[in-house]
């Protein structure tokens, strides 16, 4: 047989829709295995890419607590070590290593990290050094060098370099209003907010005028096509007729909504491949907060969120690579308004099934005078594309690095499996 | 991604030839005597309702007209003069907003509520308001197209710190004050306005461990752009000479104030200027240094460019509106001349953000709206609540980054003609009545006219009519569905 959606989630798109009050129909766009069109690659993870936008505090997310320069720089934000007996244990950091620690914000992340499901890469990212969000965010969103590079995005390459068959709408969402720059490119990509206003309204006489309006008007246009498509796929999907298992709780957030819509498009087996989520928020220069505040917040959020998901999906974890990043680091001492300025080496998280995880990966270039870079900033020793070419290549697939990441030879870090 | 006329053309099966516009019955562009607050529209060659497109947030019937008979340079040149256009309609519905024209200290006395939480939603939400009511109403397009234009420039979200009453004063001394005025005004002002310095964090940005967040957009967003020359060091030094830059929050709360105790009195260098001690002038001649910069020049002149013609934007008109900006030390009404007059006949089809599509269809169909939470709801789902883009580069201003959620502007287009939206109405059997027509294909081509500049193709037009008719719909629900259905086109997402 030539598999184009691999039999394992075959047999479970089965089941499920047995299971719910969704229509066991063959969908138009899932390929039909006896007309397989040729070179085919099975589909490998879903691929999650979280952005932490605004040059999240990556020191204080996952603290070097075993470095004495941390707390020579970081007089008032710095998290205090796991066995500083002085502090209250619920503000110190975490231990992960007996070096780093997680931020306390963290903590649901702990038993994914225990379980090994959960990789850190520390001082990673990219080359530029312009300290700029905004051409740090394009560059690394386009997965390139410098502005000469292609105009699309690194995901949106890998979906164009890879033909796995999947004809769906949902193979790609951006979630939120706008999509991600990395998901540009000649695959058509939908921003999706919310499932649930994700209709047309009106009664049924109502709907099916519009439709029809639609239909017409849209008959030859790639992104509308697309749109309608996705409107009948979700319309079975409905959070109200399908609802969450009650023990797993997201947090109440839009991001909390993100995953959870993520969660949901994976277990229903509609196609998603590629889901991109933002966590903004994240440019702390003033007012940061250590053990508690307003990055302490955030990463309540995200790690609310993510260890939400993983016990969503834990059935489907095997094919699932969830990847954090942000656009780069922040200065490496504190500033004289409780917060940090912009910096340059960043950290990734990498959860999944198949993730060498409970290991914090990468050479730590350390924080003493001599160490750090530039105005005072963590040294970056792994290109944040040697990431996410890996997982390219091992969870993905995707063989074609020379065009998702072009002038970058990504070195595998030994990452995910 | 960036459609070239043709294809935009193909993409709506549209026929925008003036042979297809003169062969309208004349009659459908007869104006209707009597008081109705519509009026007939006026047939338009593409480049002039492609040019309204880019002067106004979509061009109402009596613009049209207008334009017409008076060209682009004369339309030009009276809305540069936007104080001498009569708004006094608009002025009187913004008139129960108290909000726009109080002084920082009263607004954040209204806010606190004493005994209960502070309000920080009352004085963002009238100036959310107060902004789209002038989108709509306002006589000054021009004005108001170069005010979200700033607006976005120097972006502030109403969400960070005391910004969400602050950002009224900034919308009324900076924004909309120099707005068409001379871009070092807006500079300067912008720079010492609170609003700004709580924004990007100066008011905290204090001697011995400065805070760059500022000094370094400053540069990058507001001024020199990310490639005009600037360095790590200049952002440092900079912060330094911004040092002491803050907000007073006792007696005239929310007004500028220099804090000489914090201020780094040493000497700085900036873009390879020795900035000697001198309190608070220190950074004030940096700002002087950055409006003359000519770099500054290149990135205002591109990014105007950009947002009336095309993009990426026309090299030659760029360097020939630099040029006027130097020459004329940054008269923002002296570049806009030459993007407008000079650069609008190269003028590509440009995505409509958000709030164009909305103020557009409300616009052209002569809606009557209060522009509030049901708009307003709308334009958040669609990405674009004004003050809402959370950081300091302002909403994009690239096609591809919004043409991706198509299902609000859907659903919008249908709530509107099927009277959905709480306190907006359309006329739609007035519409019917002034077009001239006699029939419903008649109809739906007078609305083509209006709404996409063309009327459709009568073969195309009849297969949308036999769409709706086989989904069921009356005479009415198909004007209706229809009207919905051009405003949901792939055609009026282009502007």
């Amino acid at each position: 047989m030539t598999i184009t959606l691999s039999r394992h989630s075959f047999i479970q798109s089965s089941t499920l829709f047995a299971g719910a009050a969704l229509a066991p129909m063959w969908p138009a766009w899932m390929p039909r295995l006896a007309f397989a069109p040729e070179k085919l690659t099975p589909r490998g993870d879903v691929l999650v890419v979280v952005f932490l936008r605004g040059a999240a505090d990556m020191l204080n997310v996952v603290v070097p607590h075993g470095e004495d320069a941390y707390y020579t720089l970081r007089p008032t934000l710095g998290i205090p070590r796991p066995d500083d007996k002085n502090i209250k244990a619920e503000e110190r950091a975490l231990d992960l290593d007996g070096f780093f620690g997680f931020h306390p914000a963290l903590r649901l992340l702990l038993p994914i990290w225990q379980e090994k499901q959960l990789a850190i890469i520390h001082a990673c990212g990219a080359p530029d050094e312009s300290r700029s969000h905004f051409k740090s965010m394009e560059l690394m969103e386009r997965g390139v060098d410098d502005e000469k590079g292609p105009a699309s995005g690194w995901i949106g390459r890998h979906l164009a370099t890879l033909n796995t068959g999947n004809r769906s709408p949902l193979r790609a969402v951006g979630m939120g209003t706008l999509p991600q720059r990395s998901l540009s490119g000649s695959v058509p990509v939908s921003a999706l907010r919310s499932i649930a206003d994700f209709h047309l309204g009106g009664d049924a006489r109502a709907v099916a005028q519009m439709r029809s309006v639609l239909d017409t008007i849209y008959a030859a246009d790639t992104l509308g096509q697309e749109t309608l498509g996705i409107m009948d796929i979700l319309q079975k999907l409905d959070p109200s007729t399908n609802p969450q298992p009650p023990k797993i709780q997201y947090p109440d957030s839009e991001f909390g909504l993100a995953l959870k819509q993520t969660a949901m498009l994976i277990k229903a087996e509609v196609g998603l491949e590629v889901s991109a989520i933002d966590l903004g928020g994240w440019d702390t220069h003033f007012a940061q907060g250590g053990s508690t505040g307003l990055m302490s917040n955030l990463l309540a959020d995200l790690a609310a969120g993510l260890a939400a998901f993983h016990a969503d999906i834990a059935g489907h974890l095997d094919h699932i690579t969830v990847v954090t990043m942000s656009e780069f680091g922040r200065r490496a001492a504190e500033n004289g308004s409780l917060g940090t300025d912009h910096g340059h080496g960043s950290m990734m998280m990498v959860l999944g099934g198949h993730v060498q995880g409970g290991r914090v990966h990468g050479n730590w270039p350390g924080l003493r005078e001599g160490q750090l870079i530039g105005p005072g900033d963590l040294a970056v020793t792994t290109d944040y594309r040697d990431v996410l070419g890996e997982i390219c290549l091992k969870r993905l697939n995707n063989p074609a690095l020379g065009e998702i990441f072009p002038g970058h030879q990504p070195v595998a870090r030994g990452v995910v499996t | 991604m960036s459609l070239n006329r043709r294809d935009f053309l193909k993409l709506t099966g549209l026929v925008a030839s003036s042979a297809a516009l003169a062969s309208c019955s004349p009659s459908i562009f007869q104006r209707v005597a009597g008081a109705s607050p519509l009026s007939a529209w006026t047939p338009l060659p593409g480049a002039d309702f492609l040019a309204l497109g880019r002067l106004t947030f979509g061009p109402r019937p009596e613009e049209r007209a207008y334009f017409v008979q008076h060209g682009l340079q004369a339309w030009v040149e009276e809305q540069l003069a936007y104080e001498a256009i009569d708004d006094f309609f608009c002025d009187l519905r913004l008139k129960p907003f108290d909000t726009l024209r109080m002084r920082a200290h009263e607004l954040a006395d209204l806010s606190d509520k004493i005994f209960d939480d502070l309000d920080r939603q009352t004085v963002p939400n009238e100036l959310r308001h107060a902004t789209l009511l002038r989108q709509v109403y306002s006589r000054r397009q021009l004005f108001e197209v170069m005010t979200e234009f700033w607006s976005d420039h120097f972006n502030i979200a109403t969400d960070k710190g005391n910004c969400f009453y602050l950002k009224t004063v900034d919308d009324r001394e900076v924004i909309r004050k120099h707005a068409l005025g001379s871009f070092r005004d807006l500079l300067w002002a912008s720079a010492h306005s609170p609003a700004m310095l709580v924004y990007l964090d100066n008011q905290v940005n204090v001697k011995g461990a400065p805070n760059e967040n500022y000094a370094r957009e400053l540069m990058e967003l507001h001024s020199l752009g990310v490639h005009g020359g600037y360095s790590q060091q200049d952002v440092m030094e900079l912060a330094r000479a911004l040092t002491g830059w803050t907000v007073k929050e006792h007696f005239w709360t929310g007004d500028f104030s220099f804090d000489d105790g914090q201020h780094d009195t040493g000497e700085k260098y900036v873009l390879g200027m020795r900035i000697p001690a001198n309190g608070q002038a220190e950074a004030e001649s940096v700002v002087e240094a950055l409006a003359q910069h000519p770099s500054t020049a290149q990135f205002i002149a591109a990014k105007l460019a950009r947002r009336f013609l095309a993009d990426p934007s026309p090299a030659e008109i760029v360097r020939r509106a630099a040029d006027a900006f130097t020459r004329t030390h940054g008269d923002i009404r002296a570049v806009l001349r030459v993007v407008l007059l000079d650069g609008l006949p190269l003028a590509q089809p440009r995505y409509k953000r958000p709030v164009h599509f909305v103020v557009s269809a409300l616009r052209m169909l002569g809606a009557d709206t209060d522009a509030g939470p049901a708009v307003q709801n709308y334009l958040m789902r669609m990405g674009q609540l004004a003050f809402n883009w959370p950081t300091p580069d302002g909403y994009p201003d690239r096609d591809a980054a919004w043409q991706g959620n198509l299902m609000p502007r859907w659903q919008f287009a249908f709530a509107l003609v099927r009277g959905e939206l709480e306190n907006t109405n359309l006329d739609l059997p007035g519409l019917r009545d002034i077009s001239g027509a006699h029939d419903l294909p008649g109809v739906i081509s007078a609305l083509a006219s209006l709404l996409l500049g063309a009327p459709l193709p009568p073969t195309q037009r009849d297969e949308w009519i036999a769409s709706v008719r086989a989904a069921g719909a009356d005479e009415d629900e198909t004007l209706a569905v229809l009207t919905g259905g051009i405003l949901a086109s792939p055609a009026f997402q282009w502007r």
